[in-house]
């Protein structure tokens, strides 16, 4: 058990959710991009999906979200569900494509980020919060899904790492043009 | 490749309904929750800090780049603003002690002899959903959950969870937010007119006599010789003492002698009480003179035959309603509120405070702010208030919990 705990993910997931959750308390509340605050967790969560797959992406996302909770005393579980959502949705997208460019990554994690910030406003509707549902939201979706984008070659690679996910060697073959 | 497969979607599964047990489970109330927040709390704070360490040169750096031009006008009319506080402040704080002293003489609920905490802002909602900052004081220092928060311009927020060193502030605009507060009327409203009226029953015109009279903040025309109107008089040629311009009265924290509620805005040292007592004296001496002048007016009024004539303003309540939340771009609404045009009309510029009440977290009189914008509902549902808050949230820095309990919750001995 042991060792499957060194070997496995979440010994590198832990302090790297650390980092990333004292960076976003610490940094990104202070810069905010059009009033919204950068949820690099949850765009991390994403790009686990993408570098990892749905199942990683959704570990990944569930281990940053109950850190989230438990450190912002939002209700301990609502945003692990949301992040959940986020590493689920691009993993399941990234099957679309076996090798993705680098474009298409960063639009995976646009996507799994939009699904897992809109999961958060629903989550709080089944838990009975009045209002979740503001006219916010429609600054924050597009600003955290281009913040995605963007931040998606980072963190794309940091997940692998994180999940110890390889490069993977198969490269798609470039089709040949015809003589 | 990652490859789907029923596998994986177990996987998932659990994990959101991981999530939602842990869920229904810090709802329902779990210590063993509330002591893994602790513990977080005690793993993240250094974690925070040595980022903040390792981020505040590039910070600083890239606020150096994107905002010198800013912080430059800024502080230019910072400074102006400074020059102007400083000119009103020895007639507001005087005028502020008269109205403890008017308050603490008829006992009228306010912040008086409620102790107050000073604390500072250390973070802020990390989300985008909830409207929250941090504080760096917590149960060690007698902070309790409910506790209202506010600044030297009106209410924050309250007390939503508190740790031993630290304590998260629900804002006044986060959609969960609701705390009771009262209507009053705006100054301007506070009295029975918002003209000067000024009578001449001389017979002079009123440029003739435009320099016998002076603005004051209401008036009302009182026939001459009618010996039960107290009146005051101006003679012509002589001028009321204007003063400095009315004295911002939302100082929440200006009415207990446990909290240093004036500020001198050069030091940013809270002033002694010596200087206040002395500032104090010198008002009344300045009303003695005041009134000295006006009996001298009074016996030349037969010459001039002009009668100004000043009413005190009168503080019109107009209604109590719920101030709720709405997040941090729409402005906190009130609700609950029915207009009654027979005793007075909710409208703009109306003021807003806490209404306190024997099970409201907050004590009566915090401001809040000022009715912005009125919409009418059709049927019985009266009127929504939108309401421009006094204090700026995005800029908080320094705060105070006031230490207070509902009378509800207070032990009985």
């Amino acid at each position: 058990m042991l060792a499957a705990l060194v070997q496995g993910p979440l010994l590198r997931i832990i302090p790297v959710g650390l980092i990333l959750l004292a960076v976003q308390r610490t940094v990104f509340v202070d810069y905010k991009v059009a009033g919204v605050v950068i949820e690099i967790m949850m765009i991390a969560s994403a790009a686990a999906g993408v570098a990892g797959g749905s199942e990683r992406g959704a570990l990944f996302g569930f281990v940053l979200g109950i850190m989230f909770d438990l450190a912002e005393g939002t209700p301990l579980g609502s945003t692990a569900i949301a992040m959940t959502v986020a590493g689920a949705v691009a993993g399941l997208l990234a099957l679309i494509a076996a090798d993705p460019q680098w474009w298409l990554g960063a639009l995976f994690v646009a996507l799994g980020t939009v699904a897992g910030v809109m999961t958060v406003p629903l989550v709080r509707v089944f838990i009975g919060e009045a209002h979740p549902f503001t006219t916010d939201l429609y600054v924050i979706v597009p600003v955290m899904a281009a913040a995605g984008a963007l931040l998606s070659p980072i963190m794309i690679p940091l997940a692998r790492w994180c999940l110890r996910v390889k490069t993977p060697e198969w490269k798609q073959p470039i089709a040949e043009t015809p003589l | 490749m990652a490859i789907y497969s029923v596998g994986r979607r177990r996987v998932i599964l659990a994990l959101i309904l991981t999530s939602a047990l842990l869920l229904t489970l810090d709802l329902r109330g779990n210590p063993a929750v509330d002591r893994a927040r602790d513990v977080m709390a005690v793993v993240i704070d250094p974690i925070d800090s040595a980022v903040g360490v390792v981020a505040s040169p590039v910070e600083r750096a890239w606020n150096g780049i994107v905002n010198y031009n800013d912080l430059e006008q800024e502080n230019e009319a910072l400074q102006e603003e400074v020059d102007r506080l400083i000119g009103t402040q020895v007639s507001g704080e005087a005028a502020v002690l008269q109205a403890q002293e008017i308050l603490a003489l008829n006992n009228l609920p306010a912040l008086a002899g409620i102790p107050t905490e000073l604390a500072q802002v250390v973070g802020g909602a990390a989300n985008n959903i909830d409207q929250i900052i941090e504080i760096n004081k917590g149960r060690r220092s007698g902070i309790e959950v409910g506790m209202p928060v506010v600044n030297q311009a009106g209410l924050i927020g309250k007390v939503t969870s508190v740790t031993e060193t630290s304590a998260r502030v629900m804002l006044v605009t986060d959609p969960r937010y609701a705390v009771g507060v009262t209507v009053t009327a705006g100054p301007d409203q506070a009295a029975t007119g918002d003209e000067t009226v000024t009578t001449s029953p001389s017979g002079l015109t009123p440029e003739q006599i435009s320099d016998a009279t002076s603005t004051t903040t209401t008036s009302t025309t009182v026939p001459v010789g009618d010996p039960s109107a107290p009146t005051a008089t101006v003679a012509a040629g002589s001028e009321l003492p204007t003063g400095p311009p009315t004295p911002d009265t939302t100082l929440p924290g200006a009415t207990t002698e446990s909290v240093p509620s004036f500020i001198d805005p050069v030091t940013g040292e809270p002033i002694p009480a010596e200087v206040l007592t002395a500032l104090a004296a010198q008002a009344e001496a300045d009303a003695a003179a005041a009134a000295a002048a006006a009996a001298e007016a009074a016996a030349a009024e037969a010459a001039a035959g002009v009668t100004t004539t000043t009413t005190e303003p009168v503080v019109v309540r107009k209604e109590y309603g719920s101030l709720e939340g709405r997040g941090a771009r729409l402005l906190p609404q009130i609700r609950f509120v029915q207009d009654n045009p027979s005793l007075a009309e909710l409208q703009v510029g109306d003021l807003v405070e806490t209404a306190g009440g024997s099970e409201s977290l907050a004590p009566p009189g915090i401001p809040v702010g000022r009715v912005a914008n009125r919409a009418d509902r059709p049927g019985s549902g009266g009127p929504l208030l939108d309401v421009e808050l006094n204090a700026d949230l995005t800029r908080l820095n320094f705060v105070r919990v006031v230490i207070y309990k509902p009378l509800s919750e207070v032990e009985q001995p």
